[in-house]
């Protein structure tokens, strides 16, 4: 594949954020991304899940046997906003490994810079383009991002500040 | 509206077999026709060769894009400042002698 920016990456993992929000149909924040991990769109029905862990070094991560069915392993005492973006951050990882995902290609273009691409894309599913400018609309702040779509604080400033107003 | 197309179309094909399908068989432009492309862009896209769906469409992108870039404007002054401004430092410089 040839070089990519990323601006482009960026745009394609606003496009795979796009086609998961509207597949989901969320009226309204926060984003379901547990219920879209446990019951995905039919090209990556039976190829993951979630599996809730007491103990582990990292808030989640992903892991996939090989021809197997893969699961985001998500550490049971986090905080609901912390969950939600752990899992949202994993489920890049879901979406590239998954027999559909290699077959259109995600991992020649997302697999070099996967924790830019993997923070990113969480960013943009938990906060989708059309809820962020609906928000903005209503005189929303940036300071109530983080609690009006249940993430991180942090993600939400980024959120805020990435998307243009 | 190209761009807008073109995110719908690249946005569906992460959810939606069909539009991997059409491109694996070769036939993209039939997708391509569902949306609003113009028929120039269309043939633009529909000649791309890419190895595959990410490539397409990190390719299209930059076709979408570079066609919807506003054309640079060129601002030179116009000419009739030059001779302004020389008309002013005459007048300047009679008054002075003045």
């Amino acid at each position: 594949m040839n070089p990519v920016t990323r601006e482009e990456r960026h745009w394609f993992l606003r496009r795979v954020a796009q086609g998961l929000y509207e597949y989901m149909g969320a009226a309204s924040p926060p984003v379901p991304v547990e219920g879209l991990l446990q019951h995905p769109p039919d090209p990556y029905r039976e190829d993951f899940g979630v599996v809730d862990m007491y103990s582990a070094l990292w808030d989640a991560t992903f892991a996939r046997p090989p021809d197997g069915r893969g699961s985001v392993f998500v550490r049971i005492d986090l905080g609901p906003s912390e969950r939600r973006f752990a899992l949202a951050r994993e489920l890049l990882s879901a979406l590239i490994t998954s027999r559909y995902g290699r077959a259109l290609g995600l991992v020649q273009l997302l697999m070099a810079d996967l924790r830019d691409s993997a923070e990113y894309f969480a960013r943009c599913l938990l906060v989708p383009e059309p809820l962020l400018q609906a928000f903005r609309r209503r005189g929303g702040k940036a300071t109530e991002l983080a609690e009006a779509f249940g993430i991180p604080a942090e993600a939400a400033r980024l959120r805020w500040e990435e998307s243009p107003a | 509206m190209s761009m807008q197309a073109l995110n719908r179309l690249v946005a569906r094909s992460i959810v939606d077999p069909s539009v991997l399908q059409a491109f694996g068989a070769g036939h993209i432009g039939q997708v391509l026709g569902e949306l609003d492309f113009s028929p120039e862009m269309r043939l633009n896209l529909t000649a791309i060769e890419s190895e595959s769906w990410t490539d397409f469409a990190i390719q299209a992108y930059r076709l979408v894009k570079a066609a919807e870039k506003p054309a640079v404007r060129i601002e030179l002054p116009s000419p009739l400042e030059g001779l302004r401004g020389e008309a002013e430092q005459k007048r300047t410089g009679f008054g002075q002698v003045a």
